[in-house]
């Protein structure tokens, strides 16, 4: 179950179907995200494909008949209208047209009797609908699924369509369970299983049934359940990364930093792509810097040079002096700017301090001192034309009171304070990295077989292979997941030999975009407890 | 380096800009730096596959640096990936409506296809003896089409505005249908030719306009169909010169894989110690890679000074070629692996011998312990048939052998010298058992 993987063979598939000559590929702006998430530039240009249009775009027709045209788009009716005036006016000679999902019998009639010089060769359904962030992560990047407290129709159309082609993707026939008590998740276990039951066809003659093997699950969870994690300061390299610069389709942007060279302006941060960042993404921000270190150490022994590397600016230092440093480890170089940017944030914003006093609360406080910080806030920020309190306040009684069950109860808090406890005589490791997610509760009750049944039901009645445990479990939290939540997931997958679980939310949340996705969640929700606090 | 142009060749190194002969790699990179500041990639590049090749050329010790990086950045890929590395994926499911799209397709052009047919049959008739004389030819169109009959149409059926003295009734020469001269559409002649022969030399589009002395009249709807099946035609031969560069490059890539992976083979075999290929051999092979990246070079870079305009997609596909060539030759082709020196060769076979020396040893200590032993029972049966060595085949067998991987040498198929160098290796043993046995 490698998600990366799995788009990677349909995009290699699709290249190696249309034979050799020079290619071009048409995409919508969704499936241009899709596929940069898995390929660099250089390499799909080894699958001769030279050029890539967007299939929106205008541009003036010049002949390149010579050329063989992929078209890699989603189904939407827009894309279906604008195909037909492309395969009207044909501009390439020859087309191989792959939809990232499921297409209507209707929609491929349209583009036939559009297809009046014969031009189309391929009319195929692939099953690569989703952004492969990371071999177990993946996400639709939408901010803001939920308004007033439900689901967007749209959205949940994209995120059940998305899953559906997850499955087929990695050939998986499921059982759906989600979190009781929550209504957006049972809505879309349903759609789910409806749509699972519309293709069953297409899964029962791909994938083979076997009897031996515990079925695979789908839990479908709530980012209500857990509002925490998303909102703790990160300490981890690549949750740190997009907390404090955000990580956008993998690529972090650096344009806003004083003397930036050009090639800097933009970073890839891809881990199939980049090796160092495949080792070190969860490696903790100091370590990265002992990391870095040692390698321009070594680099220093064999140069026969001498220059000290002590702080992280002799460091960006050492990088521009020695050229030869900067072409054989240029992925190194490259996170030698971030890791400085960042080290440079955590400093100006007193983040250490900030973060150890976020781990207290989280982790060794009860409910009251929750208040206690919104309150504060509260009275902060109580002129602030755009403050977030109501938000806040509603999210935390959300998390009070809402779909709250499993293992742990309230925020996490009761567990996390028995770490504490153990920890506790002979020192914490890490004042740092205390909090654990409660995700990490749950997915090890499922993998033990003990998810109870009342609280994460399947669709569709009693699961018969329940108590047996699960060897592949794909997670998708609604509301968005995050890098922490990725963190644990990769650690389980090492533990537990043999289980293989895959992550994915309708986003991957900083705490910036989690507090807009709450803006959004809120709006058009009846305000009540806002007078109570101003009152204060 | 060298460029081709139409009128002469150009060697040296030169400027990739203006063409200038720069008489040194040094003096070209200033050169470029200075005077053409805004096309840093392409220095770039340039500079990068001038180390390069400095790199091949001098085999200098930077691969030794590069080792240590190797090994800092993967100390714990292994343990890392375990997990992911287990599993084999198969890729996943996909669903075919190609069948259901050409069905609807073919059952739609069904009916322009015949009527297609018809035109192209008629425009074939009209246009293979067409008469020069004016009237002549208004009669050699009627009797290939009958034309319609115009006394009762008022209206021109596609503009729906009334004849009258200035507004003429005219036919369509393939339909026989009438139209007024506004409708009218033209197809010039010498197209017409080139869509009922496609073998005939295909003339460019006229530049001049087509009227009504060197073309034909078409209503809009025949025009059309004969207009989409030239296109068809056009796409199905659109192949330039672009092309077959293309072409060329892409069969000099797919040559130079395998003969990567073939070097790499060798290069092993040679620190194994192994005496299949010698030095002389892998660096023949290196050699032969250096010409396949030159050729790809040379070709891309024609690709790349096709002519198209800036900001075109030609251009862009131009430029992509180019650098996707320039990739594959940096990635695959310049990265190989240092050779072994001699001594080193020596070393590694020299233990290898001693190894080999020292197992024959102690097979030649025990066969000799068993024959004292049978000789002490004292049967010696001599007397079995003396070989003669000039008349052994096995010898003659081994003899050819070496005569052909002393061709396949000379000709750097070194798959075939690896397979005869076995097949050599089985005969020595097979002939070394029977000089034993015989000896027993």
């Amino acid at each position: 179950m490698n998600v990366i993987q799995a788009v990677k063979m349909y995009i290699t598939k699709m290249t190696e179907e249309s034979g050799p000559g020079m290619k071009v590929i048409l995409m919508d702006k969704e499936t241009t995200s899709i596929v940069s998430m898995v390929f660099s530039h250089s390499e799909i240009l080894q699958k001769e494909v030279y050029l890539f249009e967007r299939i929106e775009s205008h541009t003036k027709c010049d002949n390149l008949k010579h050329m063989k045209c992929i078209v890699f788009i989603r189904p939407t009716s827009e894309n279906i209208a604008l195909l037909s005036r492309e395969l009207r006016y044909p501009k390439y000679g020859v087309y191989f047209i792959y939809f990232s999902n499921v297409i209507s019998k209707a929609d491929v009639k349209t583009l036939a009797e559009c297809d009046e010089q014969e031009t189309v060769r391929e009319v195929q359904e692939v099953f690569a609908d989703y952004l492969a962030v990371d071999r177990h992560l993946f996400s639709f990047n939408i901010v803001g699924c939920l308004h007033g407290r439900s689901w967007h129709q749209q959205h949940l159309q994209r995120c059940s369509q998305g899953l559906l082609a997850l499955l087929l993707s990695l050939k998986k026939r499921p059982v759906v369970r989600y979190q009781a008590g929550s209504e957006p998740c049972s809505r879309l276990a349903d759609r789910i299983k409806e749509l699972m039951r519309r293709e069953s066809v297409l899964m029962d003659n791909n994938i083979p049934f076997n009897g031996d093997v515990p079925p695979p699950q789908l839990l479908i969870l709530d980012r209500r359940d857990d509002p925490v994690t998303p909102l703790l300061h990160q300490w981890t390299y690549q949750a740190m990364v997009h907390e404090l610069l955000t990580i956008n389709n993998n690529r972090v942007s650096l344009a806003h930093l004083p003397d930036v060279s050009k090639e800097l302006k933009e970073v890839v941060l891809a881990p199939e792509q980049d090796e160092f960042y495949a080792k070190n993404r969860y490696a903790n921000f100091g370590e990265i810097g002992q990391t870095i270190k040692a390698l321009m150490e070594e680099f220093q022994r064999k140069a026969k040079s001498h220059q000290k590397v002590e702080s992280i600016a002799d460091m960006k230092n050492f990088v521009e002096t020695y050229p030869l440093f900067k072409k054989m480890s240029g992925t190194v170089s490259r996170h030698v700017t971030v890791v400085g940017e960042l080290s440079a944030l955590v400093s100006r914003h007193r983040l250490l301090a900030v973060s150890e006093l976020e781990q207290e609360m989280s982790c060794h406080a009860d409910h009251a001192d929750h208040l206690q910080l919104v309150a504060l806030y509260g009275l902060r920020y109580e002129k602030h034309a755009s403050n977030a309190l109501a938000e806040l306040v509603e999210a935390l009684r959300g998390a009070g009171d809402g779909g709250r069950g499993g293992s742990g109860g309230g925020l996490s808090a009761v567990l996390a304070l028995e770490y504490g406890g153990a920890h506790g005589l002979s020192g914490v490791e890490n004042i740092y990295t205390q909090h654990t997610p409660l995700l990490k509760d749950t997915l090890e009750d499922l993998i033990k077989g003990k998810l109870r049944e009342n609280l994460y039901p399947t669709v569709g009645g009693e699961d018969l292979s329940m108590g047996r445990r699960p060897q592949d479990i794909i997670v998708f939290i609604v509301g968005g997941a995050t890098y922490e939540e990725a963190l644990c997931v990769h650690q389980l997958n090492q533990t537990y030999t043999g289980v293989k679980i895959v992550l994915g939310g309708t986003t991957i949340h900083n705490s910036t975009s989690f507090i807009e996705e709450i803006k959004s969640a809120m709006q058009g929700v009846h305000r009540t407890h806002t007078r109570h606090i101003k009152n204060v | 380096m060298a460029t081709a142009n139409d009128d002469e060749i150009l060697e040296g190194f030169l400027c990739p800009i203006c063409k200038a002969d720069l008489k040194s790699a040094t003096q070209l990179t200033n050169h470029f730096e200075t005077q053409h500041a805004e096309e840093q990639d392409l220095l770039r590049s340039l500079k990068d596959i001038f180390g390069k090749a400095k790199k091949i050329i001098l085999n200098v010790d930077e691969n030794d640096l590069k080792d240590t990086f190797d090994r800092a950045l993967k100390i714990n890929t292994q343990d890392n990936n375990s997990w992911y590395t287990e599993e084999t994926q198969t890729v996943g499911v996909s669903r075919s409506s190609s069948e259901y799209f050409k069905a609807v397709r073919s059952a739609r052009l069904e009916r322009y296809a015949t009527e297609t047919n018809k035109l192209l049959i008629r425009l074939d008739k009209l246009v293979s003896n067409m008469p020069n004389e004016v009237n002549q030819r208004k009669q050699h169109e009627q009797d290939v089409v009958p034309w319609l009959d115009g006394s009762s149409v008022k209206l021109c059926p596609n503009c729906a505005k009334s004849f009258s003295l200035t507004r003429r009734k005219h036919h369509c020469r393939l339909c026989g249908s009438i139209l007024c001269h506004d409708c009218s559409l033209f197809l010039d002649f010498n197209v017409a030719k080139g869509i009922v022969d496609p073998s005939a030399p295909q003339t460019l589009t006229p530049d001049h306009e087509v009227t009504e002395k060197n073309g034909l009249r078409l209503c809009e709807h025949c025009y059309m169909l004969i207009d989409l099946r030239k296109q068809v035609q056009d796409s199905r031969n659109a192949k330039t010169a672009l092309m077959t560069a293309y072409e060329q490059m892409r069969s000099l890539m797919e040559q130079a894989s395998p003969a990567v992976a073939m070097y790499e083979k060798m290069c092993q075999s040679l620190f194994d110690g192994e005496s299949t290929y010698n030095l002389q051999d892998v660096n023949a092979m290196r050699g032969k890679i250096g010409k396949l990246a030159e050729g790809i070079d040379l070709l891309s870079k024609q690709v790349s000074l096709f002519p198209a305009n800036p900001g075109t997609r030609q251009a862009r596909l131009q430029n992509s070629i180019r650098q996707a060539a320039a990739n594959f030759i940096k990635g695959d082709l310049l990265s190989l692996r240092k050779l072994p020196t001699e001594a080193q060769i020596d070393e590694v076979r020299r233990q290898r011998y001693e190894r080999a020396q020292k197992k024959v040893e102690m097979e030649r200590q025990a066969a000799e312990k068993e024959k004292e032993w049978k000789e002490r029972e004292g049967s010696s049966r001599d007397n079995s048939v003396q070989h003669d060595d000039e008349l052994n085949p096995l010898l003659e067998q081994m003899n050819i052998i070496r005569g052909y991987i002393k061709e396949a040498r000379k000709e750097l198929r070194f798959e075939e010298v690896a397979i005869l160098e076995e097949n050599l290796k089985e005969l020595k043993k097979e002939y070394h058992f029977q000089m034993l046995s015989n000896k027993s």
